[in-house]
């Protein structure tokens, strides 16, 4: 199995929220959150869990907001403004742009940064 | 003890954003230790205008309110050391920081900082109370539009009655061609009806729109007229003199012709 | 006629007066003068003080009964003062 999903995570609560979070809006949540949408510039999701993007995340995310570095943030589209896990803080490179279409994307914590590859489905 | 200027329109769109990343940059460039401070809480932009979008971990919000150090929140841009930036919070609520928490914030930056450039958010509400607040000196943005210069006019008014008496005026996307023909108010028409002084005027011009693209101000490229005009501001501000400059659109044949006469 | 008028009539411009900067400055104006009235509640207070003092040197009025107000409509607006006088002041000298 590529993705190392911490099961003590996955048994956290999860919400869906079923569409685009737009600038300013935001989402708090203790467990995992699912966004069946976008995540625009501007919103933000911080969640205790993991975090998943069924469409382009541009926004801000921290996962594992309370300290938990199993969490992980997955998106169709990954190109956030800025990435959070646990206590890691990471941004794309300056002059770094969106490079349009490329396959989904998640990012963990791997010997103590953050790491960002191609989604590969539990095998 | 440095200075606190708010920079601020009434209306929204006149180009308040791009005016105080541009003239906050140029006054960096002379050299001096500059703070701008967005207070458009929930439609923050003067990061996006910086391209410091990414850099952002805690705001004006989270400083205010003690969540963290005032100089964690503080973004260091990437082109200039002596520059900084205070975000806004984008998914709180507008009402989260008062006029007092403004003021006492304003006194702690101007011990560090030559110049506090605050960008205050359009209309004349709580955001503009707060923004004007801490602030000792204005600088009014408007457009050569009926609109936009009424606005002006009104704002004015509020910045005297909070004691701010000699707010200046900076004359947004002047397009001369259009002055010309008399299809567009000039610098003296707007001067006439709102009786400040003039700080600058800029010319619209495509680079603007290029420079917010990239998120790098105009100042820093030398061919950029509007680039030109704000950096010649930002002199002004620090206390230079500097006269106005040329608005012509490009120079004639017959003035280029006067020209190298002259330099004979 | 100025020569310059003449001139632009010449070349086909229009005059100063249709010109759309010269409408955009007269709307302007007007829009301003009733902008300007709204914030002046403490002027109007003063206007009212100064001009009691002012006629009262020459006659005598009935403060109570005195009216300041503006009058606005679509051309403008108008200063309106309705000042009952009770008794003229003899002429010394």
């Amino acid at each position: 199995m590529v993705n190392k999903w911490s099961a003590a995570l996955a048994n956290k609560p999860t919400v869906l929220y079923e569409k685009s979070l737009r600038s300013g809006q935001n989402i708090n949540f203790d467990g995992n959150v699912v966004i069946l949408g976008d995540v625009n510039p501007g919103a933000e999701i911080v969640a205790g869990g993991h975090i998943l993007v069924m469409g382009s995340l541009r926004g801000l995310v921290h996962a594992g907001a309370l300290g938990d570095e199993d969490a992980t943030v997955t998106a169709l589209h990954f190109a956030p403004t800025q990435l959070r896990i646990a206590s890691h803080i990471t941004r794309p490179p300056d002059g770094n742009v969106d490079e349009g279409a490329k396959p989904p994307e998640y990012a963990r914590i791997q010997n103590d940064t953050v790491v960002i590859e191609e989604y590969q489905p539990p095998r | 003890m440095g200075k606190v200027i708010v920079v601020t329109s009434g209306k929204g769109g006149v180009g308040k954003t791009t005016t105080t990343a541009n003239v906050g940059t140029a006054l960096a460039m002379l050299g001096k230790k500059i703070v701008m401070v967005d207070t458009d809480i929930g439609l923050r932009n003067l990061d996006v205008v910086l391209g410091l979008e990414n850099r952002i971990v805690y705001d004006l919000v989270d400083a205010v309110r003690g969540n963290c150090r005032l100089k964690q929140a503080l973004i260091k841009d990437k082109r200039l050391e002596n520059l900084y930036l205070l975000p806004a919070a984008q998914t709180k609520d507008k009402t989260s920081v008062t006029t007092d928490q403004m003021m006492e914030l304003c006194s702690k930056l101007k011990e560090e900082f030559d110049f506090v450039v605050i960008d205050c958010p359009a209309g004349i509400e709580h955001g503009f109370k707060n923004a004007i607040a801490g602030a000792e000196e204005a600088v009014v943005v408007t457009t050569p539009e009926v609109s936009a210069v009424r606005d002006a006019d009104r704002i004015i008014g509020l910045l005297e009655a909070a004691g701010i008496t000699e707010p200046r005026l900076i004359i947004n996307r002047i397009r001369t061609n259009m002055v010309k023909t008399g299809d567009m108010m000039g610098v003296d028409d707007i001067l006439d009806i709102l009786a400040v002084d003039l700080l600058g005027i800029v010319p619209d011009d495509d680079a603007i729109v290029i420079s917010t693209n990239k998120g790098e101000p105009t100042v820093f490229d030398d061919n950029s007229r509007p680039g030109l005009a704000f950096r010649n501001i930002a002199r002004r501000l620090n206390g230079d003199e500097v006269p106005l400059m040329n608005l012509e659109e490009k120079r004639s044949f017959f003035s280029r012709m006067k020209a190298m006469f002259k330099s004979e | 006629m100025g020569f310059t008028s003449m001139l632009g009539r010449f070349f086909g411009r229009d005059e100063e007066s249709s010109l759309s900067k010269t409408m955009a400055k007269e709307r302007l104006r007007l829009v301003l003068v009733h902008d300007r009235l709204d914030m002046s509640e403490t002027m109007m207070e003063e206007l009212r003080t100064d001009l009691i003092a002012t006629i009262g040197k020459y006659m005598e009025i009935d403060q109570e009964a005195l009216e300041v107000s503006l009058s606005r409509d679509d051309d403008g607006v108008a200063l309106v003062a309705n000042i009952p006088v009770k008794n003229v002041k003899r002429q010394v000298g």
